[in-house]
C-alpha cells in the first residue's frame, strides 16, 4: 500500500518537475535583472497582470468570446465531419469522388484562407467561425473515414453470416467499431479548432484572446501576451481532458476497469 | 434427382497473394445427411477452417461446389450458424448484446427470453453484462457458441469450439451439444483437434491430410448412446483414427 502511494507521489513529481524547473530558472533570471522587461517580463509582473486582467473581467470576457467562436465552428465541423466521414467510409463512389479534393484542400493552413474569407464573409463573426471550422473539419473527417474503413473484416463476416439488416450493420457494428478513431478525430478537431482561434481573430477582430494578444503586442505589453498564450494553452488542455473523459465513458469496452 | 442435405463436390481452393500461392484444399468430396454430426480432424493448416468457410458461404472463390438442400451456396445465410475458431465477439457489446445481435425481426420479449436461455445453456449466467475483454478465453468461446445457437440454425458449423476449454467444461459442453442435437435435430459439422472428442460426438469422422488438404479417410462411428469413453468399442475406434496420424 505504502509502495503504491510512494509510486503515485513519484509520478506526481515527474509531472510537475519540468514546469517547476522552468519557473525557477525564470524567477532566478528575473531576480538577477538579466531579463529585458519587454522581451521577457518577470514572473511577478505576469502574476500581477493575471490578477489585474481577471479582476477587470477583460480576460474572462475575451476567453468566453473565443470559446464560443470555437464551439460554433467546431460544432459545424463535428456534424459535417462525422456524417461525411461515415459516408465516404461506406461508399466507394463517395470516396473516389472526394478523396483528391480532400487531400488537396487539407494541407492549406487556415491562415492562408484569411484573404478569401474576408472577401467572402466580410469581417464579421461568420468568417472567424468558418476559419475554425476549416481547422477542425478535415481532422475529424479523415479520422472518421479511417475508422469506418478499417472495420475489422472478421466482425463484418460475423454480421454477414447472420444476415444482419443494413442499418443495424452500420449502427451496431461499423460505427461502434470506429468509435476510437471517431473520438481521436473529435479530440484533434477540437484542439486544432482551438489553435485556429488566434488566426481567426486576426481577421480584424476587436475581441477574443487572439485579439487580446495581437493588441498587446502593438503596445509592447509582453506580460499580457504571455497571459493570453498561457490561457490558450491551459484551456486547450482542459478541453482535451474533458473530451477524453467523455470518450472514456462512451467507450467503456475499450478501457480496463 | 435425389440429393443429400449437404453435398460438397470437387472443392479445391488455392490462395494467391502476390506471387505466392497456397494450395489449401484439393478435390474435397463428401456429403452429409440431415441431422448428422460430422467431425473433421486434421493437422494444423490443412484447410479445415477454409472448408467450413466454404460451406458457410463466406468464401465462394474456389473451384467445385457446395450444395445445401440442392441449392448451390453462394452467400452466408442465417440458417447456417457459425462458431468461429476465434470467438469474434464484438468488443463493444456485452455478452447478452452479442448474443442478441444474431436475432433479427424478433420481438423484444422473445428476444430477451431466447438470449437468457442460451446464456444459461452455455453456463454464462451472471456474466450477461460483461464485456468480452472481461471474459476468459473459454468463456468467450462459450458466448460465441450461444450466439450461433440462438438463431436455432438448421446447420451448425463449429470451428474448434471447445479448444480453449478445460477438460471438465469441455465434457459438459459436449454433452450439451448432444442434447441440442437430440432436441432440434440440428445438422452439425465440427472441426476439432481432439480425437476423443471426435469419437465421442461424431456419427462420422473425416480425416484430412496436410496441405493441400484432402480427405484421407472417412470413419463411421457406430457406437450406441450414451457413449462410454472407456468402453472397448470406443477405444477401438479411437485407435483406428489415431493410426491415421
Ligand atoms: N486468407 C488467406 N490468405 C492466404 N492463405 C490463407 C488464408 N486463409 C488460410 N490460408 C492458408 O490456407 C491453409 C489452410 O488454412 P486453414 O485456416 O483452413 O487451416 P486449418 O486447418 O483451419 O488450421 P488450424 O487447425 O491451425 O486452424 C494454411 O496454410 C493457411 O496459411
Ligand atoms: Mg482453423
Amino acid at each position: 500500500m505504502t509502495g503504491y502511494t510512494a509510486k503515485k507521489a513519484g509520478y506526481a513529481i515527474e509531472y510537475i518537475a519540468l514546469i517547476a524547473v522552468v519557473l525557477i530558472v525564470w524567477c532566478v533570471m528575473a531576480g538577477r535583472g538579466t531579463l529585458n522587461e519587454i522581451i521577457m517580463p518577470a514572473p511577478s509582473k505576469v502574476l500581477d497582470t493575471v490578477t489585474e486582467l481577471i479582476g477587470s473581467g477583460v480576460l474572462w470576457t475575451n476567453l468566453v468570446i473565443s470559446v464560443v467562436r470555437v464551439l460554433k465552428g467546431y460544432f459545424i465541423a463535428v456534424v459535417l465531419g462525422v456524417s461525411l466521414g461515415i459516408l465516404i467510409g461506406l461508399s466507394k463512389h463517395a470516396e473516389r469522388l472526394s478523396v483528391l479534393i480532400i487531400q488537396i484542400i487539407k494541407p492549406i493552413p487556415p491562415i492562408a484562407w484569411i484573404p478569401l474569407v474576408i472577401l467572402w464573409f466580410g469581417i464579421g463573426e461568420s468568417g472567424k467561425v468558418f476559419l475554425i471550422f476549416l481547422g477542425s473539419f478535415f481532422n475529424i473527417l479523415i479520422n472518421v473515414h479511417d475508422g469506418i474503413k478499417q472495420a475489422d473484416e472478421k466482425y463484418i463476416e460475423v454480421s454477414k453470416s447472420m444476415e444482419t439488416p443494413f442499418f443495424k450493420h452500420i449502427f451496431r457494428l461499423i460505427i461502434p467499431g470506429a468509435a476510437p478513431n471517431i473520438f481521436t478525430g473529435l479530440r484533434i478537431g477540437l484542439s486544432s479548432g482551438w489553435m485556429c482561434v488566434v488566426a481567426a481573430e486576426l481577421v480584424s477582430s476587436t475581441t477574443g484572446l487572439g485579439y487580446m494578444i495581437m493588441n498587446a503586442r502593438q503596445f509592447g505589453q509582453t506580460d499580457v501576451v504571455i497571459v493570453g498564450m498561457l490561457t490558450i494553452g491551459i484551456i486547450g488542455k482542459l478541453m482535451d481532458s474533458l473530451l477524453r473523459a467523455v470518450e472514456k465513458r462512451a467507450i467503456k469496452w475499450n478501457w480496463s476497469e | 434427382m435425389e440429393h443429400k442435405y449437404i453435398e460438397i463436390k470437387g472443392l479445391s481452393k488455392i490462395f494467391t497473394r502476390k506471387k505466392e500461392s497456397v494450395h489449401a484444399l484439393e478435390n474435397i468430396d463428401f456429403s452429409v445427411d440431415r441431422g448428422e454430426l460430422v467431425c473433421i480432424l486434421g493437422p494444423s493448416g490443412c484447410g479445415k477452417s477454409t472448408l467450413l468457410r466454404a460451406i458457410c458461404g463466406l468464401d465462394t472463390e474456389h473451384s467445385g461446389d457446395v450444395f445445401i438442400d440442392g441449392r448451390k451456396v453462394i452467400k452466408p445465410e442465417k440458417t447456417r450458424g457459425m462458431v468461429f475458431q476465434e470467438h469474434r465477439l464484438f468488443p463493444w457489446l456485452t455478452v447478452e448484446e452479442n448474443v442478441a445481435f444474431a436475432l433479427n425481426g424478433v420481438d423484444k420479449d422473445t428476444k430477451a427470453e431466447l438470449v437468457q436461455q442460451h446464456i444459461d445453456l452455455v453456463g454464462l449466467t451472471g456474466f450477461e453484462k460483461s464485456y468480452p475483454r472481461q471474459l476468459s478465453g473459454g468463456m468467450a468461446q462459450r458466448a460465441g457458441i450461444a450466439r450461433a445457437l440462438v438463431n436455432d440454425p438448421e446447420l451448425l458449423l463449429l470451428d474448434e469450439p471447445f479448444g480453449a476449454l478445460d477438460t471438465f467444461t469441455k465434457m459438459a459442453m459436449q454433452k450439451e451439444l448432444k442434447q441440442i442435437r437430440k432436441k432440434s435435430n440440428t445438422t452439425m459439422i465440427m472441426v476439432t483437434h481432439d480425437i476423443d472428442e471426435a469419437v465421442f460426438l461424431a456419427d462420422r469422422i473425416i480425416v484430412m491430410s496436410p496441405r493441400p488438404g484432402s480427405i484421407v479417410k472417412v470413419i463411421d462411428v457406430d457406437l450406441a448412446e450414451p457413449r462410454d469413453r472407456n468402453s472397448y468399442e470406443f477405444l477401438e475406434i479411437r485407435k483406428e483414427v489415431f493410426n491415421e496420424f
